[in-house]
């Protein structure tokens, strides 16, 4: 059985297996995968295409597909918040930005959803818009945003839900080459501030192999179906000294 | 203007409009060198004369239309719109109630006119049922299709948000599915003057319906030619006054067309 402990802010699985039932065909996707992450941890996850990694982060989420059988052996750990829901937010590769709201309305979504009145959702917000680099396009369709704009914009929708644990399934996975290159310096440094504008527990889903290292404390390589962990790479903080400095005065 | 912008302004504007100015003619012409009575096919010179001559008369038969048809409009776009949100907000009722109110779109709404009448006196009651039943049925079909065709993937972005069924309803599916409602109207809006005229024809002391069974029995085919062009000019005005509206809604597909 799936069992969902309680027990402090620590995420993972224990011999998670996942199979998909289509018809009479059966796939393994994910196979006996262990996984523990501490509070503040950055988390990647690379491997190939189909190698399960979407799926372990949906099964975190609590979002696997209704086709998706869990091992009655697994067991996978997630965070709750003081109501008892799951103290993570994922967000999905496409930006699913709704076309009917213009760029400010669709960042309160988060804070909306996590039953955050409008008027104090549009106000935590606008707060962030300078920071996500969409400053002056409050008023803007999403249409009108450039690709990673749209990016930035569902990130930040998907942090103003106030989780601690932020789940990103390939979030820049369908940008250019250049534009994701300069989204992951923003998000590196975003991550680095260590203010408050991106939670500090991060699962990063990718198969970029420099995204990956670029922003993860450690990085998971999984193998071709069905997935396991083949290896896992811790990666050299290259904080500077003042970086470093910053960091700790900010976590006390 | 010559340039190429004013060539496609002639073709598309000019051009229907001198063809219809030559139809018009070619008409006239006949209808004058056959000597064609005029309780047959009047020609347009006594169309117009007719239209002169009727004018103080069609104000009030103008104006019980419309009522029928704007009152049976809002209330099919209303029954319509809110059977839409309950079909998508609760699927169980949703699976009961649709198969049904499809499968009853096989009777044609204007045979039912006789039971309505039968029922609500000859009134404007009748007509506006009528009216509504003709409107409800296109608005509901676009809303809860629209409502279906949502893409899993933005229900699913709000469940990652850690949102529940109430959430993909408010934020995605009732927004998702208002162009769809409005397409729905958009075509609903061209079908509600013929609905309302149509259900005159059997019954009623006023409107366009009641003009025209008046002068077909005098055998004035002139008033009939009058009372058609009225209805086009009506529903025309009715699909602009609607397209606007819908437009209005919708602001975020303005230049995306």
């Amino acid at each position: 059985m799936t069992t969902f402990r309680t027990d402090g802010r620590v995420l993972g699985v224990e011999r998670l297996t996942v199979t998909f039932r289509t018809g009479r065909r059966e796939v393994t996707a994910l196979q006996d995968v262990d996984l523990t992450l501490a509070a503040g941890e950055f988390l990647a996850v690379v491997g190939p295409s189909g190698c399960g990694k979407s799926t372990l982060l949906r099964a975190l989420a609590g979002l696997l597909l209704a086709s998706a059988v869990v091992d009655r052996s697994s067991t996978i750990t997630v965070p709750r918040d003081a109501s008892g829901r799951p103290d993570v937010v994922w967000m999905p590769q496409q930006n699913c930005l709704l076309p009917w709201r213009r760029a400010m309305a669709n960042a309160a979504l988060g804070a909306r959803v996590a039953g955050v009145p409008r008027a104090e959702a549009v106000h935590r917000a606008s707060e962030m818009f300078e920071r996500f680099g969409l400053a002056g396009f409050e008023r803007s369709w999403p249409h009108e945003l450039s690709g990673g704009m749209r990016q930035r914009l569902a990130l930040l929708r998907t942090t103003l839900t106030g989780r601690s644990v932020l789940l990103l399934d390939e979030p820049f996975g369908a940008l250019d080459a250049i534009t994701r290159r300069s989204m992951n310096q923003w998000l590196a440094d975003l991550r680095r501030s260590h203010d408050g504008a991106l939670p500090s527990t991060v699962v990063l889903v990718t198969h970029d192999v420099d995204e990956a290292v670029t922003l993860a404390d450690r990085v998971i390589v999984m193998s071709s179906r069905p997935g396991r962990i083949v290896d896992e790479i811790v990666v050299a903080t290259e904080q500077s000294p003042r970086e470093r400095v910053l960091a700790a005065l900010s976590v006390e | 203007m010559s340039s190429p912008n004013g060539a496609v302004t002639v073709r598309r504007v000019v051009s229907p409009l001198a063809l219809c100015a030559a139809l018009i003619v070619a008409w006239q012409v006949t209808v004058r060198v056959s000597h064609v009575p005029i309780f047959i096919v009047p020609a347009p010179s006594d169309v117009w004369h007719a239209a002169v001559r009727t004018a103080p008369l069609l104000g009030e038969h103008i104006a019980t239309t419309l009522t029928e048809a704007g009152l049976g409009l809002a209330l099919g776009v209303t029954v319509g719109a809110l059977l839409a949100v309950v079909i998508a907000a609760i699927p169980a009722v949703g699976d009961a109630i649709y198969p049904l109110v499809t499968f009853s779109q096989t009777i044609p709404i204007i045979v039912l006119a006789p039971l309505l009448i039968l029922w609500a006196g000859f009134g404007l009651t009748p007509k506006v049922i009528l009216v509504a039943l003709t409107v409800f049925f296109p608005v509901l079909v676009s809303a809860v299709s629209a409502m279906r065709s949502v893409e899993a993937d933005l229900t699913d972005m709000v469940a990652g948000l850690g949102g529940g069924r109430r959430h993909q309803l408010w934020f995605v599916r009732l927004p998702a599915a208002l162009p769809g409602a409005l397409s729905g109207l958009r075509l609903a809006a061209t079908y509600t003057i013929g609905a309302a005229v149509v259900s005159e024809y059997l019954a009623g002391q006023s409107g366009l319906g009641v003009f025209i069974q008046r002068s077909r029995k005098a055998y004035a085919v002139d008033q009939i030619f009058v009372a058609i062009l009225v209805i086009a000019v009506l529903t025309a005005v009715l699909f602009v006054i609607v397209d606007t509206l819908c437009r209005l809604a919708t602001p975020w597909q303005r230049d995306q067309r």
